[in-house]
């Protein structure tokens, strides 16, 4: 600030003893950067004045004998330079976030849209894969044990079964209504699935885990969290080609300070790959059902779909921030949960 | 082997299911939504019923609690592929709140149906 401060003072001073025009304008166009460059530092609107102030009680205390009532046109310039800039750049803002908020509204009802449009025909769903299992248990049965037939009856099996748990996990992306919600231990609920995760992982990859709290009790429906963990790690895994270091960590945080009006006090998972990052187009899309960059047969495209209606459900949100093409590329996921109440977090002081 | 009627909506999956039971020698009634189910269960007295939830004019749970009200004691077989925001598992869940012997989540092996059968009729 007292950089930003000096700067508007020499400008202040140059305009007001400039002798051409021209130097008046240069740094009137400083003054007008300036201002923007306040509105990006997020400086307050009675901050803005208090430089100007500063810098003309400076100026008469450096000059004793300048005509004030001469040059209050002059000292009056830059600052109506600097303050519009700062109004405009607010508005900028302003308008920026008001899209955004838009973007993530429509975002929202897409979701939800896509959600109860699949969920709908779910039921439909199991009745023909019911048929398809039991007709092709009747054709295997005519089949002689161990045939070539019965081996091909046994991959329409398979497939029907994995057809099953995609309209299972598209249920619970479009289940809302919060149904046997239990006190769940975030803590003990994410090693539990990481250390599930470390048996699978392959050696040169290395997951580390670290917890500020001791225990951190939310409400959901057990196995929620479970899923929330194994998808953003699957994710990252994939990213990072199975190869370099996955973060884990658990905090406590405060939604409140996140425009949150229900809730205050919760626990924020972050999930930080060093993996290539995800493209802009991609990050529009991804949390979209059936939504997937990963080869056939290796993704259903619900991961993510799933962890955002886990995470609504529960009355949370989610961030992601990706370096893409960059020298250091990684993602890295944070997932807010409200707490169950203020009362059920211990901070961890190992972790101090 | 048993009487069994099947309750089931959907042609093709009930064709299957008729399939599999009469393979297993069990004699096998037919009922297309819940009204025909309690009429036909009322008349007939099968010794087994093997009812769909969601269906179209009754539905399973409407059966369910009609033949419980109506005192008809037949051990009762829930099949449920879900619907909507409820899952298969909670549909099942009502089911045997009420009273049903066993249930089966759609698909289903021809396995989980015969020990299902067993455990109903035990």
């Amino acid at each position: 600030m007292k950089h930003i401060a000096d700067s508007y003072f020499r400008i202040l001073e140059q305009v007001v003893f400039a002798d051409d025009s021209e130097l008046v304008e240069l740094n009137l166009s400083e003054a007008f950067d300036l201002g923007r460059s306040l509105m990006e530092e997020m400086t307050p609107p009675d901050e803005v004045i208090q430089i100007h102030h500063d810098a003309i009680v400076r100026l008469a205390a450096m000059y004793p004998d300048l005509p004030f009532a001469k040059v209050a046109e002059r000292i009056t310039k830059p600052f109506m330079e600097m303050s519009m800039a700062y109004g405009m750049a607010f508005r900028e803002q302003m308008e920026r976030r008001y899209q955004a908020m838009i973007i993530s509204r429509l975002e929202q009802s897409r979701l939800e849209a896509v959600g109860t449009l699949a969920a709908g025909i779910a039921h439909d769903f199991n009745n023909i894969l019911g048929s398809i299992v039991g007709f092709a248990e009747l054709a295997g049965d005519e089949l002689e044990v161990g045939s070539t037939g019965q081996g091909h009856i046994d991959q329409v099996l398979i497939a029907g079964f994995r057809a099953r748990d995609i309209v299972n996990r598209l249920l619970t992306f479009a289940r809302q209504s919060p149904t046997n919600l239990i006190e769940v231990d975030v803590v003990s609920q994410v090693k539990e699935t990481l250390s599930l995760l470390s048996v699978s992982c392959k050696p040169d990859m290395e997951i580390h885990f670290k917890s500020d709290l001791d225990n951190a009790l939310i409400l959901a429906n057990p196995g929620q969290l479970q899923q929330v963990v194994m998808n953003l790690c699957i994710n990252a895994a994939d990213a990072m080609n199975h190869k370099g270091h996955l973060f884990v960590s658990l905090e406590f945080c405060n939604l409140a300070s996140r425009e949150h009006e229900t809730c205050t006090n919760a626990v924020c998972l972050t999930v930080k790959d060093s993996g290539h990052g995800i493209p802009p187009d991609v990050q529009d899309r991804m949390f979209l059902p059936f939504f997937t960059t990963k080869a056939p047969n290796k993704g259903s495209g619900l991961g993510l779909s799933v962890v955002h209606g886990i995470v609504t459900q529960l009355g949370g949100n989610i961030t992601v921030q990706s370096r893409y093409e960059t020298d250091n590329p990684g993602t890295e996921f944070k997932i807010f949960l409200p707490l169950a109440d203020k009362f059920t977090l211990t901070l961890n002081r190992d972790a101090q | 082997m048993a009487h069994i009627l099947v309750v089931e909506d959907d042609e093709q999956f009930r064709g299957m299911l008729v399939q599999m039971l009469t393979q297993d020698s069990h004699r096998v009634t037919i009922a297309h939504d819940g009204d025909e189910g309690v009429r036909l269960s009322q008349q007939l007295r099968p010794d087994l019923i093997i009812t769909d939830i969601i269906m179209p004019h009754k539905d399973g749970i409407e059966l369910i609690m009609e033949l419980s009200n109506l005192s008809v004691d037949i051990p009762i077989i829930a099949m449920s592929g879900g619907r909507r925001a409820i899952s298969a598992e909670f549909n099942l869940e009502s089911a045997t709140l009420i009273g049903v012997k066993s249930t089966l989540a759609k698909p289903f092996t021809r396995n989980d149906l015969r020990q299902a059968i067993r455990q109903a009729l035990a």
